[in-house]
């Protein structure tokens, strides 16, 4: 909500300013509760200060679904899909099809990014309903790249390598099993011919997947965190300060 | 006489079944799978193959054929039997395990690999053919009412609407920028590299527009008002056809019949 940023700042500032003595503070009532009681330090009173320093730095999930944040999902999928066809007309051997999802959970965190990767499955389902048991995939696609973007993984070119190099592995780990166990290693994609080309050769079911589809996750996510680093660099900073994770992005001058 | 705008944008269905509640109908989705699962558990002939699940397929058939709309339900369904036939075939000739059955040259079909190739092709064409049913015979419009009515955040279903008509308008945006692109010389023919460096300079402007543009959205949104709180009113409602409580009552009857059935063979 435009408003509402403003309006949680001062309910911080008014949180931050209370443990120091203004009257009705918890904490000058339960001193005098406490203490003849004879606990030490007053845990109760330790307990809120902690949580209030806890409640500054995280990110509470209502807050990620701002409004701004719930027009970016519509935007994530669409990009999602749209990247999908664009991977297919230029025959490129990848799915490109979590651009949006990364996008999104760079922007505003992982909580956005996983709506936006479930919806896309969801969406993309209703034309052809074998994508509904990726869903999971796409959903911790979103979930790790939010919570890398939280911790300003993408900030240096080591921790951008690092970070992808773990896009990639959750997405294998997490696709793997659905695939073989769901589709029995195949699901009619241009990479399954020669993970099904490796099966005849007698490799086992598992190794013929991982082996095939971790190149092209691999290469895959880099294409798709490039697009998405590309994007953010040009969106100006007036821009970028409205979303959650958006500040991780501004050059200090 | 000229209909008013609250009249037009109304959808009305004269088929029983195709204007059957979304709620009902996903009723019937949710019956058809735990069937389809229950169904699949059964082994017949000698080799124990689950053949039960081919004949129940034609239920599908039956939904769509009965709803009006089997031409463009069966070219949805295109898609998901093209998947279920490469899972058919890799499967039967590729699992390994138990008696050969068939041998021509290299290939070699085994009972173990005929088991999981039937089993895991028709469970997908079963289950993924019912969403075809329910998709092709419901609007998007009424989905994302249905969504409401049930409860959901009208946030949530906004979400759903906007992210159908978005995916519309950027793939439309994609091809002008592309065609943009290609008149000033970004090659999208050649090796792989060139075909994917030509994946940049039209994916990078697109999104970067939408960015921008869902900044304006919410000005506009929220100067309507959307994020007021207190009880909204709808243009859009949906209406019954009249065949839901029959509907209900069959689709529960089946299951439970499947459901004793199955457990009746294991007692017997």
């Amino acid at each position: 909500m435009p408003g509402g940023a403003g309006n949680e700042t001062v309910k911080h500032f008014i949180k931050e300013e209370m443990p120091k003595g203004i009257p009705g503070c918890p904490k000058n009532v339960d001193k005098k509760e406490e203490i003849p009681k004879g606990i030490p330090g007053c845990p109760k009173c330790v307990d809120k200060k902690e949580e209030m320093r806890m409640e500054k730095k995280k990110y509470s999930i209502k807050e990620d679904f701002s409004m701004l944040a719930l027009l970016i999902i519509p935007v994530g999928v669409a990009v999602n899909f749209v990247g999908g066809q664009l991977a297919s007309l230029l025959k490129l051997p990848m799915y490109l099809d979590t651009i949006g999802t990364i996008f999104a959970s760079m922007l505003c965190g992982p909580w956005v990014g996983a709506v936006t990767g479930a919806l896309t499955n969801i969406v993309t389902g209703i034309a052809n309903p074998v994508n509904f048991a990726f869903i999971p995939v796409n959903v911790l696609a979103g979930l790790v790249t939010g919570f890398l973007a939280r911790g300003k993984m993408f900030s240096v070119w080591w921790k951008w390598i690092l970070s992808m190099l773990i896009m990639a592995v959750v997405s294998i780990v997490s696709s793997a099993p659905i695939v073989v166990l769901v589709y029995g290693g195949v699901t009619g994609s241009g990479t399954s011919l020669i993970t099904a080309a490796a099966m005849a050769a007698g490799a086992n079911i598992w190794a013929a997947f991982f082996g095939t589809e971790g190149i092209f996750t691999v290469l895959d996510r880099i294409i798709s965190f490039l697009i998405c680093w590309a994007v953010i660099k040009v969106i100006p900073a007036r821009t970028l300060v409205k979303f959650g994770c958006g500040s991780n992005y501004i050059k200090e001058k | 006489m000229e209909k008013s705008y609250i009249e037009k944008i109304q959808i009305h269905k004269t088929n029983k079944v195709a204007g059957l509640h979304p709620a009902t109908k996903f009723l019937v989705v949710i019956m058809y799978t735990i069937c389809t699962f229950v169904l699949s558990s059964v082994s017949l002939t000698k080799i124990d193959l689950p053949l039960l699940a081919i004949p129940w397929f034609l239920v599908v058939l039956l939904l769509c054929a009965a709803s009006g709309a089997l031409k463009k339900c069966l070219k949805a369904l295109k898609a998901v039997v093209f998947i279920a036939l490469i899972i058919f075939v890799v499967q039967t000739f590729l699992v390994p395990g138990g008696e050969v059955l068939v041998r021509f040259g290299i290939l070699r079909i085994c009972e173990k690999g005929l088991r999981t190739a039937v089993s895991l092709s028709f469970m997908i064409l079963d289950i993924a053919g019912i969403f075809v049913w329910l998709f092709q015979t419901t609007e998007n419009k009424e989905i994302s009412r249905a969504l409401e009515e049930s409860g959901m955040n009208y946030k949530a279903a906004y979400v759903f609407t906007s992210t159908l008509q978005m995916i519309n308008i950027l793939s439309d945006n994609s091809k002008t920028i592309m065609n943009a692109q290609r008149a000033r010389g970004v090659e999208t023919e050649g090796n792989m590299f060139i075909r994917a460096k030509a994946f940049f300079p039209t994916l990078v402007p697109l999104v970067l527009g939408a960015v921008m543009g869902s900044e304006e959205r919410v000005l506009t949104l929220e100067a309507r008002g959307f994020s007021m709180q207190g009880e909204k009113t709808h243009l859009f409602n949906l209406e019954k056809s009249g065949a839901e409580g029959t509907f209900k009552a069959v689709s529960i009857l089946i299951t439970v019949l499947v459901v004793v059935g199955r457990i009746a063979l294991w007692i017997l």
